[in-house]
């Protein structure tokens, strides 16, 4: 579904460039759940960026199903960004002003679903995170673990073929960082692709294939057998 | 979508509520302060508007070698009306230069301004009766009063018209009749008049060469004004050359005579007059500016110091898909609700302080009424502050990049740093301006209410009269007033030192023509107002001549002519010869924004009618002054056998004190617009303060741990801060000097430019910056740095 060709970026400032991005090649199979690791400032979340069209690259060809991304304009990556991905972020990001309907409610209106469609859909992924009498509340007003539940719940509703998952359980204990992982199992046996951005190994345990940066580079991938069976 | 922002928006105002309030709060007042301003200048701007012809009538003036006049001969009009085409109408007006009491058995109405017009020019005015224009007959003339007068004089309504009035003092025995009603806005009108006379030609009467008449001319569309004006400049030459005027006389010899000066200009800057209504309506209206500026200035700077709470809004959204043009929006409409609702909480304080407002500028004005054109102007303004203040900030927010923000770096608030502190510089630059203008205009104007004005109008009354006097009927009424206990002297002239104008004439000594203005006066004028003589002596009952022709001069004549030992010397004018007797030292007639006129005193003067000699003054001994007034009340009507049915007074000091007037308005809008401009910004300092207090919790609490002492970090938020206001003054302080100068030139008496106003706007600013500031820094000086770092 993904292939992603000699990719190379580079954050220049007044006196350094450093390149985050090295050469980056790599795919990724519809249906597969990936984790990204390596240390601090390897590139994991750049690579995770632009594959989010949140970020531009130097050089290089990202295809997704047969698209050629990198030539969009802001406003096509705008829109394609839209209708085939969903994020979930370390620190949650939801809008605190929104309640927890609303939050999830957000990405349909920006695919302009009708209001009825949207209702339903929204109780839907309520109902199946767990999280249906939190609808009305606030953000602060709910656990870490159950911001995490309704940034996955947002993630989802539009159905996206691809989630982009940025260290998600970095900000919760581990009972509810487990919760949070088993979801984007769950997601992902139904067929869900998932790249995910982690420090934990045993985060990445959940996943199909483990791919280790270093500077910039892919310098290892692990096949996870167990899982990789559970996907065969 | 529209419903989801707005809920954001709301409840993000909720949740901020201090600075909502701060930020709304400081908007509507500067607002109010704003649309008060708009109708005042949209007042002073429209006068004579509702005529539909307005831009294309004139009024036909003419400059003299010392001046400009109004005053055209009623020959002019006829003449000018039959020799261009272009013209399309001519209307003429005479004022009346003494009052006129109309009475009937019920009251009495004192009417000070009598417009005669003529028939063309009540057409050309819309001066149309209740009962409709119609043309007097040939020889007549018809009289309208304004309702108010109606009702004094016949209290009972629904009145037919004509009635029959008495027409001045009851026993003169004159009488007119009333045709009617006369509804005019004369409030906003040049024409000013309390009744109003209407004849076939108004000039009829008269001295065709009489140079006492108002001439207007209505043109038509597509007239080459200037070019018109030449030729009336031509016609008027010739005429006054037929009437016996030598070609060379410097009245209209060797330079263009005639101007002609649009209706629209004459309220606000007429070429003949002051223009000090102009200035004031160009002072309110760029202080009022000046201050809606500020206050979007500061709603801009607390909006882009909030945008960081908002930055993670903006990645979300953009990563769900929401375009950069979705954002701008909606920022946009969040800012236009916030200043929708300011301009609400902005009407509803203009509706409470307007009536101040009127007290003020003695206007009436109005929200609900007269004032059509505020549908418009107020949207306009809405979409104006919304954009003024709105777009940086806008551009700002949509602006970040949703993978900076979401990680939670904000790079872009040092992007915009450079911008809020010239903003919040821009802001106390105005506010030093205004304070250093406050205390300058203050300054000059205790200047001018202490400085020795020349003669003392405290002990002076002046009676109103309205009787004419000849030499020895005046004798009798002055012989009885002075036998009152408390009066020192008692006189009449033709015009007391309030500040009006006199006539004036061409005088020549030696061959040099000058043009005095002429003053008539009676035996005790000089003693009466306390006026110091210089050389020679005042007029005395001692010297036969003085009533015929001894003249006194004031210092600015003799110095006019050059005169050395002027005593005994010789002045022509008014086809006489005058004998000098005395030379008094200048006094401020005329207040102090113009010099000394030179001036000419005489008892007999050919020029002057001297039926003009009916303004009463009298001094009395201050601690007598109650009983006096209360016997001269009791007694006037045996004393004034001419015009005693009422007694009728002013203090002279009341009366001068009036030429102030303009300049106390001055006064108080520099005090309006200082506190406001000061209270805005000290508003928006102190939520700027909070906020960068705030975001430097973290740097404060590293340096408590450090063993940073209460004061050093107290001194460290100050000092940007002081440095902002340091900026500010060397900023504010010359615009101040600049402004305050030009103000100070239009005064003949005036300051120098005092320092200690400059030092003072430095002195305030400084101290009040840094009591805001301390205010806010004090919670995070004692805050425990622990909690700010675990806050982190």
């Amino acid at each position: 579904m993904i292939k992603i060709e000699n990719l190379e970026k580079v954050y220049k400032t007044e006196e350094i460039e450093t390149t985050a991005l090295n050469g980056i090649n790599l795919h990724v199979k519809e249906g597969e759940f990936v984790s990204i690791m390596g240390p601090s400032g390897c590139g994991k979340s750049t690579l995770l960026n632009v594959m989010g069209l949140l970020d531009k690259p130097e050089s290089g060809s990202y295809k997704f199903i047969d698209t050629e991304l990198l030539k969009l304009n802001d406003k096509e990556r705008s829109n394609f960004r839209k209708r085939n991905m969903g994020f979930v972020f370390q620190n949650f990001n939801l809008i605190d002003e929104l309640t927890v309907f609303e939050n999830i409610e957000l990405p349909l209106i920006y695919n302009k679903v009708p209001a009825t469609e949207r209702k339903r859909l929204v109780n839907e992924i309520i109902e199946r995170m767990n999280i249906v009498n939190r609808s009305g509340h606030f953000p602060q007003q709910l656990s870490g673990g159950q911001q995490q539940r309704v940034a996955v719940a947002r993630a989802l509703v539009t159905k996206p073929k691809l989630v982009l998952a940025d260290e998600p359980t970095g900000n919760l204990d581990s009972s509810h960082g487990n919760e949070v992982m088993e979801l984007l199992c769950e997601l992902n046996e139904t067929g869900t692709t998932i790249v995910m951005v982690t420090h934990s190994s045993h985060d990445a345990s959940f996943s199909n294939r483990i791919i280790n940066l270093k500077d910039g580079h892919v310098i290892s991938e692990k096949i996870n057998k167990n899982r990789t069976e559970e996907l065969i | 979508m529209f419903r989801l922002n707005l809920k954001i928006a709301l409840r993000n105002l909720w949740k901020n509520k201090g600075y909502t309030a701060i930020n709304i709060g400081g908007l509507a007042i500067a607002l109010s302060a704003f649309i008060m301003v708009v109708m005042y200048v949209g007042f002073e701007t429209t006068f004579d508007h509702h005529i539909p012809n307005h831009n294309r009538i004139y009024l036909v003036g003419r400059s003299l070698p010392d001046g400009k006049t109004n005053y055209t001969p009623a020959s002019l009009a006829p003449s000018m009306k039959d020799a261009f085409p272009e013209i399309e109408n001519v209307g003429r007006s005479k004022k009346t230069d003494f009052e006129f009491a109309f009475s009937t058995d019920k009251g009495r109405v004192y009417g000070k301004n009598v417009l005669s017009v003529d028939y063309e020019m009540a057409k050309m005015f819309h001066l149309w009766p209740d009962k409709g224009l119609k043309k007097p007959a040939a020889d007549g003339y018809d009289l309208y009063v304004p309702q108010e007068f109606a009702d004094v004089l016949f209290p009972r309504k629904n009145l037919t018209y004509p009635r029959l009035v008495s027409i001045g003092p009851k026993n003169a025995g004159q009488s007119a009749n009333i045709q009617g009603i006369i509804s005019y806005r004369t409030d906003h009108s040049n024409l000013k008049f309390d009744a109003m006379v209407i004849l076939n030609d108004v000039g009829a009467t008269q001295d065709p060469k009489a140079l006492n008449y108002h001439t207007y001319i209505e043109v038509k569309a597509g007239t080459d004004v200037a070019q018109l004006e030449h030729k009336i400049d031509g016609l008027f030459k010739k005429e006054m050359i037929k009437n016996g005027m030598s070609a060379d006389d410097r009245m209209i010899s060797g330079r263009s005579v005639i101007f002609l000066d649009p209706l629209d200009n004459l309220h606000l800057k007429p070429i003949a007059g002051n223009n000090t209504n102009y200035k004031i309506v160009l002072a309110l209206g760029v202080l009022g500016l000046l201050v809606l500026v500020i206050a979007c200035i500061n709603f801009t700077n607390l909006t882009i110091a909030q945008t960081n709470r908002r930055a993670k809004e903006v990645g979300v959204k953009k990563v769900l898909g929401a375009y950069r043009m979705n954002l701008i929006f909606q920022f946009l409409i969040e800012i236009l609700m916030q200043c929708l609702l300011a301009l609400v909480i902005g009407l509803a304080l203009t509706e409470l302080f307007l009536p101040y407002f009127n007290g003020l500028f003695e206007t009436s004005l109005s929200l609900w009424k007269g004032n059509g054109s505020l549908v418009w102007q107020l949207p306009v303004i809405l979409i104006v502050i919304t954009l003024i203040s709105g777009v940086y900030p806008a551009l700002v927010l949509s602006g970040f990049r949703p993978a900076d923000v979401l990680k939670g770096n904000l790079q872009t608030s040092y992007k915009t740093l450079w911008l809020r502190n010239a903003l919040l510089v821009t802001q106390f630059s105005v506010a030093i301006v205004f304070i250093a203008g406050l205390l300058i205009v203050s300054t000059q104007l205790k200047y001018m209410k202490t400085e020795d004005t020349g003669f003392k109008p405290a002990q002076v009354v002046y009676i109103q009269n309205t009787a004419w006097f000849n030499r020895n009927n005046f004798e009798q009424l002055k012989a009885k007033v002075n036998e009152i206990p408390g009066v020192n002297s008692f006189t009449a002239t033709s015009n007391i030192p309030d500040g009006s104008k006199a006539a004036k004439s061409n005088y020549s000594f030696e061959g040099k023509e000058q043009g005095l203005d002429m003053i008539t006066v009676d035996f005790d004028y000089f003693e009466t107002l306390n006026l110091k003589i210089k050389e020679g002596r005042f007029f005395s009952k001692s010297f036969n001549t003085d009533t015929v022709n001894s003249v006194v001069l004031n210092e600015s004549a003799v110095s006019a002519y050059g005169i050395v030992n002027p005593i005994g010397k010789t002045i022509r004018g008014c086809k006489m010869d005058y004998r000098i007797v005395g030379v008094i030292k200048d006094f401020k007639a005329q207040g102090f924004e113009t010099a000394v006129e030179p001036t000419v005193y005489t008892i007999k003067n050919p020029c002057i009618a001297s039926t003009e000699k009916y303004m009463l003054m009298v001094n009395v001994d201050q601690d007598k002054m109650a009983a006096v007034l209360a016997t001269l009340k009791t007694n006037w009507k045996d004393l004034n056998k001419h015009d005693g049915d009422d007694f009728r007074y002013e203090f002279l000091d009341e009366l001068y004190g009036r030429l102030f007037k303009k300049q106390e308005q001055l006064q108080s809008v520099f005090y309006g617009a200082t506190v406001l401009t000061i209270f805005i910004a000290v508003l928006g300092l102190f939520a700027f303060s909070a906020f960068t207090t705030n975001n430097r919790r973290k740097e404060i609490a590293v340096r408590k741990i450090l063993g940073a002492t209460d004061l050093q970090v107290l001194r460290l938020l100050n000092s940007f801060f002081i440095w902002v206001v340091l900026i500010a003054n060397l900023i504010g302080w010359p615009i101040a000097y600049i402004v305050a100068t030009r103000w100070l030139d239009t005064f003949a008496y005036r300051i120098d430019v005092p320092l200690l106003p400059f030092l003072f706007a430095g002195v305030i600013s400084m101290v009040l910056t840094v009591l805001t500031v301390s205010i806010q820094a004090r919670k995070a000086v004692k805050a425990n740095p622990v909690d700010a770092l675990k806050y982190e």
